[in-house]
């Protein structure tokens, strides 16, 4: 019920923002992710580390003796 | 009489121009495969610590997990005419680690983890193609294959991700599945077949634009292990004082949901912090928190600091000393209670060319360290162009 609540205020309490005026959305310190390899890094860093990682989108886990 | 027509001729043509598609007025795109961009990136690990799995220590005490790792990776983007985009990732794994080294050295070992304890180079190549389906949505297939010696893995996925309210919002979800093919080893190094695991993994994510500076991201993902769930060759400390096998259910709910913003900052900077909830069917709840704060110094450099603490559960079956008759048990300290942080400094540039769009090079260093003793320093630079 929490989460639905926070989905809907999150939905529903923002204004358009227009095209013209997304200039600074460019900046490569504006994005909302890092690019892919260094997603990787740290998401194999992590998934082979901490039993609580993973679960969102990562592989199983690889077989290597860092496991 | 030809003045007016004249006349209706120039008010009609452009409201007759407005119907044209661009591929009316331009002509049909020429079919093209071009490189888009090339991106390497290299990173290195040197981990000490303890934990009661390794049996490069005392029979009942903790055995070194010390490791190097060096990890090289290659991604390349094509374009495919306008509407398909390739991307192919190329990541590969060198380790030297001291856990699986110590079984090799048990007299009866012939082979143990394939060497892999000597040293261990593991590959993967994965291939994703996204479809342009029209102007607010994308389709993309995944497939994967991963490589090393003892082991195999097939990964495939498929996924949509479409944009709204004029790309202020974005809606994507995406499925894929894990098959895991790999060799069965006991604690003593000896080979026993081969065994499997399998994954299927689902996520739904939003995005929004909250205002010129500000964007937001929540993402839920749901996944189900079956299978073969342990490397098979982790050991447990006996209370008869032996080791014995890690014995993992075969089953395993994982469920993450996360949120992440970005504001922009009134100095040339920005913030990005993110939340993370995980539970699973283990037992196993934790919370996650990470800051990153970036400070542009010039028009083509920046550096950025990071901050991230970890706090999990242990699994219900983690024990550091198990009863001979437990039916279910690790020693693994990636399954214990900790808190783990990590704080590291990056710097990167990206330099204009005029022969390319841009040059991008980066350089960073990161410490994580956890309450159970583990300890890794990690270095990492890429280099990218954009063509």
């Amino acid at each position: 019920m929490k989460l639905v609540l926070l989905f809907a205020l999150f939905t529903t309490s923002c204004a358009v923002v227009p095209q013209n005026r997304r200039g600074k959305m460019a900046d490569p310190m504006m994005q909302i992710a890092d690019d892919p390899l260094e997603v990787y890094r740290k998401q194999k860093f992590y998934t082979t580390r901490e039993g609580a990682a993973g679960g969102d989108g990562a592989a199983a886990g690889g077989g290597c003796g860092c496991q | 009489m030809a003045v007016t027509a004249f006349t209706i001729a120039m008010i009609a043509a452009p409201a007759h121009a407005q119907t044209l598609s661009d591929e009316e007025i331009l002509g049909r795109p020429r079919p093209y495969f071009r490189l888009e961009s090339m991106r390497m990136r290299v990173s290195t690990f040197e981990q000490e610590g303890r934990g009661y799995q390794s049996q490069a220590g005392p029979t009942l005490g903790p055995g070194s997990e010390r490791m190097t790792v060096l990890q090289p990776q290659i991604e390349a983007v094509f374009k495919q005419g306008e509407r398909l985009t390739h991307c192919v990732w190329l990541p590969i794994d060198v380790v030297t680690a001291a856990s699986p080294d110590a079984i090799d050295r048990t007299p009866a070992s012939a082979d143990v983890v394939s060497n892999s304890s000597r040293q261990n180079v593991g590959g993967a190549i994965d291939w994703t193609t996204t479809y342009k389906a029209d102007k607010k949505t994308d389709l993309f297939v995944r497939d994967g294959f991963h490589l090393e010696e003892n082991f195999r893995s097939w990964n495939g996925g498929m996924g949509v991700t479409r944009s709204f309210a004029d790309d202020n919002a974005t809606v994507s979800a995406s499925f894929n599945a894990y098959f895991d093919w790999f060799d069965r080893f006991d604690i003593g190094g000896h080979r026993h077949g081969r065994t499997s695991r399998s994954t299927s993994n689902g996520n739904l994510g939003f995005s929004q634009l909250l205002s010129t500076t500000t964007i937001a991201r929540l993402d839920y993902g749901l996944t189900v292990q079956s299978g073969e769930l342990g490397n098979t060759w982790n050991s447990v400390p006996l209370a008869i004082g032996d080791r014995g096998p890690e014995i993992m259910p075969d089953r395993r709910v994982r469920q993450a949901i996360s949120g992440r913003i970005v504001q922009g900052l009134p100095w040339n900077g920005s913030i990005r912090a993110s939340y993370r909830f995980y539970t699973d069917s283990w037992g196993i709840d934790a919370h996650t928190v990470e800051a990153t704060l970036m400070q542009r110094l010039t028009p083509w450099a920046y550096v950025r600091g990071v901050y991230r603490v970890h706090t999990q559960d242990s699994a219900a079956f983690f024990t550091t000393l198990a009863a001979n008759g437990a039916t279910l048990r690790t020693s693994d300290s990636d399954l214990d209670r900790f808190v783990a942080q990590t704080w590291g400094a990056h710097a990167a540039i990206d330099v204009p060319d005029p022969r390319l769009k841009t040059i991008h090079f980066d350089v960073g260093y990161e410490r994580y360290f956890r309450s159970n003793g583990l300890t890794v320093n990690m270095f990492t630079w890429s280099t990218g162009f954009r063509f």
